[in-house]
C-alpha cells in the first residue's frame, strides 16, 4: 500500500465513524467519490421528479372545481417548484452544476420518478395523487431527512414540513368524495385503482434486487430499504382506504395475522422498466412540456441578463 | 448570448426581527437584487421571514470541521481593513437551515476574518465556519418586510394543521366500532 492509499483507507475509517456517531457530512468534508456520486444520482433525480411533478396537476388548475381548490393546487404545484430548487442546490454542493443537471433532464438522459409518467383523467386523481403519491414520497422523504449529507437531510426536512400540506389537501379532497354521491364515489374509485399500483412502485425495487441499498445503508443515506418503507405504507393506507368505504385494486392482498401486516399481490416490474425506459403513457409528453417551458422562458431570461446589465450601467 | 444558470448567491434568511440569520440555501440569478426576489420566492412561501439576504457564493470562504483546506477567495484587491460577518453550524441537530450568524469581526482580508472569527467565537462548538465581508451582502429592505413576506402569513391553507383529516378519519374509526 503506497502512502496515498493509506491515507484514503484512513480518511474512509473516519468517514464512516463519524457517520457512525450520527455526524452530517457538510460541503467541503472529505467523503468517498462513490459516496459523492450516489448523492448526486439520487438528489438529481429526485430535483427532476418535483420539477416534472409540476406537470400532472399543473393540467388541473384552471379546471379546479372552486376558488379554495384552485388557490390550493397553486399553492402546491408551485411548492413542487420550490422542492426542485432545494434539490439542485443540494446535488450542487456536490459539484454538479446547474446547467449540466438541467441539460440532462430537457435532453431526456435523466431519469425521475416514473409515477409521473402517468396521466391525470379526472378532478379525483389530484386528491389520490395528494393522498397515495405524495403520501408515499414522505415517507421516503422522512427518512432522508436523516441522511448523513447534511445539505440533503436539510432539503428533506424543509421538503416534508410541506409535503403535510400535500398529502392533507388530497386525503381531505378523497374524504369528501367518499362521503359524497355515488358518481363521485365512482370518480374516485377509479383513481385509486389507477394509481394503486404506480404508487408502490415508487419505493423502488425489492430489497433483493435493488443495487444500490447496501451501500446506501451503510453510509446512512437511507436508514430503512424499499420493502421495509413499501409495507409500512400498505399498512397505513389499506385500512383507511376500507374505512372510507373503498377497495384496493388487488386481488391478491390479504391481511397476515402472524406480522399484523397487509400483503400486497405481486408487482408488475415489467410495467415499471416500460415506463423507466420512456415507454410509458406520458414520457414524451412531459419532456415535450418541460422543452416548451425552457424555450418560452428564453426571452425572459434574455430580459433578466439585459436588465442586470443596464443596472449595472447606472442606466435604469 | 449563452444561456447560463447565471451565478450562485447564497440566502439568509431571519425569521424575526433581532434573531440571527440563518442560512437556508442558494439561488442563482443575473444579480443581487433579482437573487432577492427569487429567493423570496424559493423560501418564502410560508411564514416566517423577516429579512433576507443574498450574498454572492464566491465572496463566501468556508471552513469544515476536519482540517480542510479553507475554500474561498484569500484577498480583496484595493480593500483595506474592514467588517466581516462571522457564521457557524452550531448544532448536528436535524435542521431546516445550516450555518447561522455568530457577529462580526474586522480584519484586513477574508483569511484573517476566519482566523480572528474563529478566536472570537471559541466558546461555540462550531462543525463549519462561513466569512463574508459585510459589503457583499444585499439585504431586504424594512419597508419591504409588508409587500414580501407578509403575504404569507395569509396563506394558511398552505398549513398542515389547517387539514382537520386526522380526526375525520378518527371519527369514522369510532362510528364503526360503535357499529359493531
Amino acid at each position: 500500500m503506497n502512502k496515498q492509499e493509506q491515507t484514503d483507507v484512513a480518511a474512509l475509517a473516519e468517514f464512516e465513524a463519524r457517520i457512525e456517531r450520527g455526524e452530517k457530512i457538510e460541503p467541503g468534508d472529505w467523503m468517498p467519490d462513490a459516496y459523492r456520486q450516489q448523492l448526486i444520482r439520487m438528489i438529481s433525480q429526485h430535483a427532476h421528479s418535483e420539477i416534472v411533478g409540476m406537470l400532472p396537476e399543473g393540467a388541473w388548475i384552471t379546471r379546479a372545481p372552486n376558488l379554495r381548490r384552485k388557490m390550493v393546487l397553486l399553492a402546491k404545484v408551485q411548492d413542487e417548484a420550490g422542492h426542485g430548487q432545494y434539490l439542485y442546490h443540494a446535488a450542487e454542493t456536490l459539484g454538479a452544476t446547474r446547467e449540466e443537471m438541467l441539460e440532462a433532464l430537457l435532453s431526456g438522459e435523466a431519469k425521475y420518478a416514473s409515477v409521473f409518467n402517468y396521466p391525470t383523467l379526472t378532478w379525483a386523481d389530484v386528491g389520490v395523487i395528494g393522498w397515495l403519491v405524495d403520501g408515499a414520497a414522505i415517507k421516503n422523504q422522512t427518512m432522508l431527512a436523516r441522511a448523513s449529507y447534511g445539505p440533503y437531510s436539510r432539503a428533506m426536512v424543509r421538503i416534508s414540513a410541506e409535503e403535510g400540506f400535500h398529502m392533507k389537501q388530497g386525503k381531505e379532497m378523497c374524504i369528501r368524495y367518499a362521503q359524497g354521491t355515488a358518481e363521485q364515489r365512482a370518480m374516485l374509485q377509479d383513481a385509486i385503482n389507477r394509481w394503486w399500483w404506480p404508487t408502490l412502485m415508487m419505493f423502488g425495487l425489492p430489497d433483493d434486487v435493488s443495487h444500490h441499498s447496501e451501500q446506501l445503508m451503510r453510509w446512512g443515506i437511507k436508514t430503512k430499504s424499499n420493502d421495509t418503507l413499501r409495507q409500512e405504507f400498505v399498512n397505513e393506507l389499506v385500512p383507511e382506504l376500507h374505512l372510507l368505504g373503498l377497495t384496493v385494486p388487488d386481488p391478491e392482498l390479504r391481511f397476515d395475522e402472524e406480522t399484523d401486516s397487509w400483503i400486497h399481490g405481486p408487482i408488475d416490474w415489467d410495467e415499471f422498466w416500460r415506463v423507466v425506459r420512456g415507454n410509458g403513457p406520458c414520457n414524451e409528453e412531459r419532456l415535450a412540456a418541460r422543452r416548451e417551458a425552457h424555450e418560452d422562458g428564453q426571452w425572459v431570461r434574455e430580459a433578466m441578463v439585459a436588465y442586470a446589465e443596464k443596472r449595472r450601467q447606472g442606466l435604469v | 448570448m449563452p444561456d447560463t444558470q447565471w451565478p450562485r448567491f447564497e440566502v439568509f434568511q431571519q425569521d424575526r426581527a433581532g434573531r440571527p440569520y440563518q442560512n437556508v440555501g442558494s439561488v442563482h440569478a443575473p444579480d443581487a437584487e433579482m437573487a432577492l426576489q427569487n429567493a423570496r420566492d424559493v423560501f418564502v412561501r410560508r411564514p416566517r421571514c423577516h429579512g433576507l439576504w443574498v450574498v454572492p457564493a464566491e465572496s463566501i470562504v468556508t471552513s469544515g470541521l476536519q482540517a480542510t483546506p479553507v475554500e474561498g477567495p484569500g484577498r480583496r484587491d484595493g480593500a483595506g481593513a474592514e467588517e466581516y460577518c462571522v457564521f457557524g453550524k452550531t448544532s448536528q441537530r436535524r435542521s431546516m437551515s445550516y450555518v447561522s450568524e455568530l457577529g462580526r469581526v474586522t480584519a484586513a482580508n477574508p483569511r484573517m476574518a476566519l482566523a480572528e472569527g474563529q478566536q472570537k467565537f471559541a466558546d461555540e462548538t462550531v462543525y463549519a465556519w462561513w466569512v463574508f465581508p459585510v459589503t457583499a451582502v444585499v439585504s431586504s429592505r424594512t419597508e419591504d418586510v409588508e409587500s414580501m413576506f407578509a403575504p404569507a402569513e395569509d396563506k394558511d391553507y398552505r398549513m398542515p394543521q389547517q387539514y382537520r383529516v386526522f380526526s375525520e378519519m378518527m371519527a369514522l374509526r369510532q362510528d364503526e366500532e360503535d357499529r359493531d
